[in-house]
């Protein structure tokens, strides 16, 4: 079959299957409203780009380069979020692998598919900054063109790498999991951290390759002096305000030029991810041999009560849906050795600053599984006619989850009896199940509750 | 004695309506519903399950339309769920058996005893990852079996089984039928368990034929 042709039918069924999905609507329609809170507010609020200490004098090309950083930073893990948890995230591939189409072909179409519908949301967010342009620019004349210019070469190449980026994690089954999520987290992570190790060295392309999301030459290459420091997001104390030529740092040498490569390492990704791509295949039991077999495997089957009665209603069923629940939080004996761990760790370590991060790392993988699995739109449809609503169970789910991160906590109270920390303990694992349980909820899926729990994981760590 | 009464009953989805003006009384025995495909079985069984609500009419368990008495006393095994692929079969019959509010470690039990009479107790502790589709569908019939239920809702539970396993299943819907409960179920093998069934209900086009009567003897 020609390549071409399955490229075509993979992008047109997916882009099918993107416009028959409320998603879609919601993100085009989020965009716009949001790009209003991706901006400066002007009594201090929204999100605010200070190079040096000083706030850049609004501009069109600023304020177009001001949506695009942040969407190429701050805005990306949304991204992938939408791409891993949206209707195409299913895929008939019981079929489809066994067929001779090319993967490299379906790949490049669904890559397309996904980067169409970020650059489609790019598209709205671009005409909102249009709108708000009208009311921001004080002095100096709207300019579509540069306003437009600088938002697309900063976030273009940026959203169409994740959207490589998804496909090429789609293609390997350890990536398809809950490890791939944490892993495009230090993908994420990485792209932050990677530019301002270079942005003291003079523009070039190699220089810009290492930023990823663009946001280094725009902010230091037009301003009036040294600026090598800049901040990104609020909460920062910022004085007097600069002018800065974002044009300027726009066309530096090799600025340009690093952007078109970025587009081009996408596509490469987006081979290589056909060319690796490995079908998937129905998990077996991990059957491990000898004691760590014995440790890690449930075992066998408890002994037959051939005539046991049926089971009666219990005295306290709420506590046994708590119960339940916590059990279900912990189900592996990994977690339950990791969770030991962390237990002996909160004795002899700073609890809010390491254990307690600790056991939230180790907690928000084990509650998002649960939450996404719970609320897995197939089992609701069983579980909601059972006697404990939907609803209860959720309750059931936050308290567990709080009794978790107290439980793991209580060798950290117990020493000098620093009970202060069990009310933070309770609190955190109750915030993490509320958060997890919700967006589960709300996607029928672990994958959005698990990334936005790393995403808080991380601000609740480095705090 | 438990009754289960559907009076003036319609389900529509958009403007396809799928089920109307069904008034109908199930008592204790099993209950077959027969039909082609798309006739409204499945749906059907849907509402009397409260996983649907009918657009018109009512459903009334023991004389009354509230759901959570019915659900007290409810099995259900649809046709299709989205099993949670990295839980033991254990692990998630028992999270059902929270959900239905029953002793754990009776539950545990009873988990025990029907999965061995379904030729599964072997693999409830493995994860459901690794279970082939015959498995799934045991799995989804023995959660619907816990506890006592008073009315058992059954999609097609036999699909997908071999007919020695068929018929085990079958046993122990009988006997639950016998002990007292209202079972309704649609299956591919109504000619099997045609003698045990008190009624067989044809269903086509949304609309449910006068039951087949039986003589109470037939009941086996």
């Amino acid at each position: 079959m020609n390549a071409a042709v399955i490229t075509a039918s993979s992008l047109t069924t997916s882009l099918l299957r993107y416009g028959r999905s409320r998603a879609l609507w919601l993100m085009l329609l989020v965009a716009p409203l949001g790009a209003r809170y991706m901006l400066p507010f002007e009594d201090g609020g929204g999100v605010r780009i200070a190079v040096g200490d000083a706030l850049p004098v609004m501009t069109s090309p600023f304020l177009g380069v001001s949506l695009g950083i942040i969407v190429s930073t701050l805005v990306l893990p949304i991204a992938w979020l939408f791409l891993r948890s949206n209707t195409t995230r299913r895929q008939p591939w019981q079929v489809e692998e066994v067929t001779i189409g090319s993967r490299v072909a379906i790949a490049l179409g669904r890559f397309g598919a996904d980067a169409l519908v970020l650059l489609g949301v790019l598209a709205a967010l671009n005409v909102a900054g249009l709108y708000l342009a009208t009311f921001m620019l004080r002095g100096d004349a709207l300019n579509i063109a540069e306003l437009s210019f600088a938002m697309w070469v900063v976030a273009g190449p940026a959203v169409i790498g994740v959207a490589a980026l998804r496909i090429l994690f789609d293609a390997r089954p350890l990536l398809r999991s809950g490890f791939g999520d944490f892993g495009y987290f230090c993908t994420w992570m990485g792209s932050l951290i990677a530019p301002i190790v270079t942005s003291k060295s003079a523009p070039s392309f190699a220089s810009n390759m290492h930023d990823f999301a663009g946001f280094v030459r725009p902010l230091t290459y037009g301003a009036p002096g040294p600026a090598d420091d800049f901040s990104i997001g609020g909460g920062f104390l910022a004085t007097g305000t600069i002018n800065l030529d974002v044009m300027a740092g726009l066309m530096s040498p090799g600025y340009l030029e690093s952007r078109l490569a970025w587009i081009g390492v996408a596509l490469a990704l987006v081979v290589v991810a056909g060319l690796i791509y490995a079908p998937h295949k129905a998990k077996k039991k991990a059957v491990l041999a000898g004691r760590l077999g014995a440790l890690l495997n449930a075992g066998p089957p408890p002994r037959v009560v051939v005539n046991a009665p049926a089971a009666k209603r219990a005295m306290a069923d709420a506590i046994g849906l708590v119960v339940s629940e916590f059990r279900l939080i912990s189900s592996g004996r990994v977690f339950l050795i990791l969770a030991a761990a962390v237990a002996v760790m909160s004795a002899f370590t700073d609890f809010r600053h390491a254990a307690s991060p600790a056991a939230l790392l180790l907690l928000l993988f084990a509650l998002s599984a649960h939450a996404g699995r719970s609320e897995a739109r197939g089992l609701v449809a069983l579980t909601k006619v059972a006697p404990f609503a939907p609803m209860m169970r959720r309750v059931a789910f936050v308290i567990a989850g709080a009794l978790w991160t107290t439980l793991l906590a209580l060798p950290a109270a117990a020493p000098a009896v620093a009970l202060d920390v069990l009310p933070l303990a309770a609190a955190s694992g109750a915030i993490a199940a509320t958060v997890a349980i919700v967006l589960s909820t709300l996607t029928g899926s672990s994958f959005a509750a698990r990334l936005v729990l790393l995403v808080l994981w991380y601000g609740y760590a480095s705090m | 004695m438990a009754s289960l009464e559907l009076k003036g009953v319609g389900k529509a989805y958009g403007r396809k309506r799928v089920l109307q003006d069904i008034s109908l009384t199930f008592e204790p025995g099993l209950t077959l519903l027969v039909g082609p495909s798309g006739a409204g079985k499945s749906t059907l069984l849907r509402l009397i399950a409260t996983a649907e609500r009918p657009n018109k009419g009512s459903i009334l368990w023991n004389g009354s339309g509230g759901r959570g008495a019915l659900r007290k006393t409810l099995g259900y095994a649809p046709q299709a769920v989205d099993l949670p692929e990295d839980l033991t079969a254990r692990e998630f019959a028992m999270h059902i058996a929270a959900l239905k509010g029953l002793n754990l470690g009776q539950a545990d039990k009873q988990f025990g005893a029907i999965t061995d009479a379904i030729g599964l107790h072997a693999d409830i502790n493995n994860r459901i990852a690794s279970f082939s589709g015959g498995m799934r569908r045991r799995l989804i019939f023995a959660q619907a079996m816990l506890g006592e239920p008073q009315l058992l809702a059954l999609d097609e539970p036999t699909a997908e089984l071999d007919g020695e396993t068929a018929r085990k299943l079958g046993a122990l819907i009988v006997g639950r039928a016998k002990a007292g409960a209202i079972v309704v179920m649609t299956t591919h093998l109504a000619d099997e368990l045609a003698p045990s069934a008190r009624a067989v209900l044809r269903v086509e086009n949304g609309q449910v034929a006068p039951p087949v009567a039986r003589a109470p003897e037939s009941v086996t």
